[in-house]
């Protein structure tokens, strides 16, 4: 109890403290969006700058935001990050006194309205109902992780709600006849791990790395990374050799029996895919297990990094290859905070929270950035409408954490992460070195010797 | 007979029509569905644990093995969905005839062994070894028989029929044929009972009915993951819900449902910061002052509780 | 690749004993099933993680704190709690709505407290390197979280088999009425039994970081599971069979995960079933089937 009003005193702290730094550096931002990205400029918009108005007859008194978390079950850990991050934005675009709304001319404020659904996928679909049938918001955010996201897409879709999907990047939710989706801050499952195996395919074959061990967690979100890129690197000419393929249960805690196995397979680089809990146990094991593999890939170095180091250490995390999200290289945003912006609100508000900073805090910041550009762009709030402003953004919307791209179902396919590699840096940070692709590279790769 | 008759008259009908209306009043329509889709399970737990004693612990296995019977049959014979149904029933009756075996542990055993029976389904269901066949870990789309009215209307119709075989069992020779099971297998024996036959049948028709609501469940929601339809809380929801309640009556589960469920979804929209919270210290409290169930009250005061 | 296997399925064994060991003394004495456990589990883990942090201690010291807390946390519980409950019809299903209750209110309260990452202790605190045993090498805070759960499965049984108020917990387990009847404080005696079984699952907690990767609020419901498995293989009641059930919990699992990793959890499952429909009482139990 007490914590929590902590907590809140300090998000008011934070309010208060960001309204400045927020009215300055979003400036730039809000004269692109004059032009929504179409060069074209909204009358309401000039309006709105002249001189602020009571607003045209019919705007809402403000914009009601449905969303929801898990705070408990398996899928808080990635949950309640990306509703910590959503969170922030809203506050900061009300202490700025609200968000652009288009065809009303002027800025109304937000309301983010957020159940709990324990990560309880029926009660999740009860409650995005009740989002839409009861609080009729405006605009419907769906949990994050595919196991959530999946029940609010077909009834989002049958109520003619558009979804905003923050990272919920099962392949299975975009189809061309569903146009009532778009995936928002993680690349679709499928595109994501591009980067990865051409940097097998390309620089690591060519150091002679050329034996490749696959392990996995069976779940939608590093199944299907690990089925793309096994196709990958079966494909014809590939200079690649998988040695080792296995899928664990999503619950393995412990991979020395694994990590054994796999050295038996005596292969050069080892992938191993798997939520955070499952990186945490690989890296510790591998560690304790005193077995060195020439490269070692996983997944959470790069999206949860100081979970990571704090859980995994310095010494367990040198060297290892990971996706390097905007945690450790982020873009000039041409909308919202920088990194170290975004980072600083974060600390000032959630220090106390539990709740680590990381890709997932990003991924629920960029989702409030695409709706305040929908928002801004939208010709009404009917659903259809908001569908368009989204994909308006497609290609030209550039935040922090890069472009914003969907294809024509509404799966993420810009905001791909480079492949980057762990050093050590002072006496327990890390940095990573971006080594793929070259036009991003920072460094060459350091591959263990054999 | 004629009791159970009226009871159903009583009790199940004017339930059954609200349920029938209440769409027209309410537009959260899928909290409507959730709320038959938990009266089914808490009816069909009841027809096992209250007739017979026995805690299906992993009653979501069933439940699960009829969403996926459903699924299975849309995706690979391309099956209507009244077809599906029924392939959901089958699916579960078939668990149930594979675990009849169980039902010669008693008590804690039994509930864990169940559960153990329903996790040993789930990860067979999402292994990606059977990719081809369940889609594994992969989850589900079924939107090409999506039709959330009619599956709304085909889980009443379970519904109805569920309540009338707990009304048929209350008052049947066989109803209490099991009951007396319950209380003393080896005297009911003595007194002629078939003991095994009797409860192999509540078993199957308990399996029977946790398969047909996960087959409508699965047409429903028509988007899952082995996950959603395995998920525990199914069966510790229904559990909860139908000893609140007050088990072997046909009105205890369906208090039970309306006023737990409807507290949870209450708790969960207006404060949903501590939902957890409250909704645990509240079964704790209810299971230390009410632990025989609401019906309870009114048995204890003389009156029978239909 | 066999004989790590089924090395590190022995160590890995003798933790999970450790694991299912406070469970399965809470439900031989009271026939209650403590469905919180793994979540009495997961507050042992968050301990000794603040014990850490915090203040640096050593996490074989932070478990005789665990031990001595939790154990007198224990207590209140017993008291408000389980008399109520044992006084009801039907006490053994009861008690799993009940403490699945209890289970919600720890996971809510923990998740306010701790958030939601990933907590844990760096392996080397319990020593750095592998440890090379057999000709295997296993990482040295396996062997000593595996050291410890033997050390407890041997108190345990000193306690039930050596000492007077060990005698009557065990007159408790094979008959509370008679027990009672034959002047037993069956009380006294179940809130001590109580008080040690959640002590035993605190102190589980606490190694937990280094057999389990890391520790979140949610990790209850994954750690009950195994739990269960273990104390059925076993038989309800026995430490000696719990030590087995442990053993074969561990080799099984290792074995599934060396030749058909992606069924590894299947087979505790199955396992468990299995024991049950042959030995319907657990591999070292006594004959109780009904009917």
């Amino acid at each position: 109890m007490l914590r929590r009003v902590v907590v809140c005193l300090l998000a008011i702290a934070c309010m208060a403290g960001a309204r400045g730094a927020w009215a300055q550096q979003s400036r730039p931002a809000d004269e692109r969006l004059g032009g929504c990205f179409d060069g074209y400029l909204d009358k309401a918009q000039t309006e709105q700058a002249s001189a602020p108005q009571p607003g045209q007859p019919g705007a809402p008194a403000e914009i009601r935001i449905g969303h929801l978390h898990a705070s408990s079950g398996p899928y808080a850990s990635i949950s309640m990050p990306v509703y910590l991050g959503l969170k922030l934005w809203v506050e900061q675009m009300n202490a700025g006194g609200g968000a652009m709304v288009k065809p009303f001319g002027r800025k109304l404020p937000l309301r983010l309205i957020s159940y709990d659904d324990q990560s309880n996928p029926g009660t999740a679909a009860t409650l995005t109902n009740q989002l839409i049938t009861q609080d009729k918001v405006d605009l419907l955010i769906a949990d994050s992780g595919s196991v959530l996201t999946a029940v609010s897409v077909p009834i989002a879709r049958e109520h003619k709600m558009f979804l905003f999907d923050p990272t919920g990047t099962g392949a299975a939710f975009f189809s061309k006849d569903n146009p009532y989706i778009a995936l928002l801050a993680d690349p679709v499952s499928t595109v994501w791990p591009r980067f990865l195996w051409e940097f097998l395919k390309s620089d690591v074959a060519a150091a002679g790395l050329t034996r490749v061990a696959i392990l996995y967690s069976t779940n939608d979100f590093t199944g299907t990374q690990a089925a793309s890129i096994r196709a990958a690197l079966k494909a014809p000419g590939s200079p690649v050799q998988i040695v080792f393929d296995q899928g664990v249960p999503t619950s393995t805690s412990n991979y020395a029996v694994l990590i054994d196995n796999i050295a038996a397979a005596n292969p050069d680089v080892v992938l191993e895919l798997g939520y955070v809990g499952n990186d945490i146990a690989f890296l510790r094991n591998l560690q304790e297990s005193g077995k060195n593999f020439r490269m070692v890939f996983t997944l959470y170095p790069g999206i949860e990094t100081s979970t990571l180091l704090k859980n995994v250490g310095q010494s367990g995390l040198a060297g290892v290859f990971s996706y390097v999200t905007a945690l450790a290289y982020s873009y000039p945003p041409e909308v919202g905070m920088t990194l170290e912006q975004f980072r600083g609100s974060w600390e000032k508000a959630y220090a106390k929270s539990g709740v680590e900073f990381g890709w997932n805090a990003i991924a629920g910041y960029v989702t409030g950035l695409v709706l305040g550009q929908t928002l801004a762009c939208t010709d009404s709030l009917a659903q259809l409408d908001v569908r368009k402003s989204v994909f308006s953004l497609s290609g030209k919307l550039k935040t922090l954490i890069g472009t914003f791209e969907l294809n024509e179902q509404g799966a993420q396919i810009g905001e791909l992460t480079p492949i980057g590699q762990i050093a050590p840096e002072g006496k327990d940070g890390i940095h990573f070195t971006v080594v793929y692709p070259p036009a991003m590279a920072s460094g060459k790769p350091i591959f263990g010797a054999k | 007979m004629r009791r159970g008759v009226r009871e159903f008259v009583t009790v199940a009908l004017p339930l059954l029509a609200a349920l029938a209306l209440a769409p027209l009043f309410y537009s959260n329509e899928l909290l409507l569905f959730n709320f038959i889709m938990f009266l089914i399970l808490a009816q069909g737990l009841n027809a096992i644990y209250g007739f017979t004693g026995y805690l299906p612990f992993g009653y979501v296995g069933f439940f699960g093995a009829g969403a996926y019977g459903f699924a299975l049959a849309v995706m690979h014979l391309n099956a209507s969905p009244l077809l599906a149904m029924a392939c959901a029933g089958v699916a579960a009756l078939v668990l149930g005839v594979v675990l009849t075996p169980l039902l010669r542990l008693s008590g804690a055993y039994f509930a864990i062994a169940n559960l153990a029976a329903a996790q040993a389904v789930y990860q067979v269901i999402s292994n990606p070894a059977l990719q081809d066949v369940t889609k594994g870990p992969y989850g589900v789309t079924l939107s090409s028989v999506f039709a959330p009215a009619l599956s709304y209307g085909v889980a009443l119709i379970i519904l109805a029929a569920t309540l009338a075989l707990i009304a048929w069992l209350r008052n049947a020779r066989f109803g209490l044929a099991l009951q007396a099971i319950r209380e003393d297998p080896v005297s009911a024996a003595m007194a002629g009972v078939a003991v095994v036959r009797g409860r192999t049948i509540a078993w199957l028709l308990s399996a029977l009915i946790a398969g047909l609501a996960g087959g409508v469940f699965a047409w429903h929601i028509s988007v899952f993951y082995p996950e959603t339809a395995f998920d525990l809380s199914f069966s510790i929801f229904a559990i909860v819900f139908t000893l609140f309640g007050g088990a072997a009556t046909q009105l205890g589960p369906i208090l039970g449902v309306l006023l737990l469920y409807g507290l949870y979804n209450v708790i969960g929209i207006t404060v949903p910061q501590y939902f957890q919270l409250i909704y645990g210290v509240l079964i704790v409290l209810l299971v230390l002052f009410l632990p025989d169930g609401l019906a309870s009250l009114a048995t204890r005061r003389g009156f029978r509780v239909p | 690749m066999l004989a790590h296997a089924i090395l590190s399925g022995l160590v890995f064994g003798c933790y999970f004993t450790l694991v299912g060991l406070g469970l399965n003394l809470i439900f031989g004495v009271m026939r209650i099933v403590n469905l919180a456990h793994g979540d009495v589990v997961m507050l042992g883990a968050f301990a000794a993680f603040w014990l850490f942090a915090l203040i640096g201690l050593h996490p074989l010291i932070s478990s005789l704190i665990v031990l001595a807390i939790f154990a007198l946390l224990g207590l209140p519980v017993y008291y408000l709690v389980v008399p109520r409950l044992l006084a009801a019809r039907d006490s053994e299903m009861l008690s799993i709505i009940l403490f699945f209750g209890v289970q919600q209110i720890i996971e809510a309260i923990a998740t306010i407290a701790f958030g939601t990452s990933e907590r844990s202790i760096p392996g080397r605190v319990l020593g750095s390197g592998p440890l090379h045993l057999l000709g295997q090498a296993l990482p040295v805070a396996w062997v000593v979280s595996a050291a410890v759960s033997l050390l407890a499965v041997a108190l345990v049984y000193l306690y039930l088999y050596r000492s007077r108020v060990g005698t009557l917990t065990r007159a408790v387990m094979v008959n509370r009425d008679e027990a009672l009847a034959s002047g037993i404080d069956v009380h006294r005696v179940s809130a001590l039994a109580f008080g040690i079984g959640v002590a035993l699952a605190g102190l589980a907690g606490v190694f937990s970081p280094f057999m389990l990767g890391s520790a979140t609020p949610a990790m209850g419901g994954d750690v009950n599971l195994a739990a269960f498995a273990v104390i059925v293989i076993g038989s309800l009641g026995d430490p000696r069979g719990t030590m087995l059930g442990g053993l074969i919990y561990g080799v099984a699992l290792m074995l599934m995960q060396t030749y058909m990793s992606a069924w590894a959890n299947l087979l505790p499952n199955l396992l468990l079933i299995a024991v049950l429909l042959v030995r319907p009482t657990g591999l070292l139990g006594r004959q109780v089937r009904r009917a």
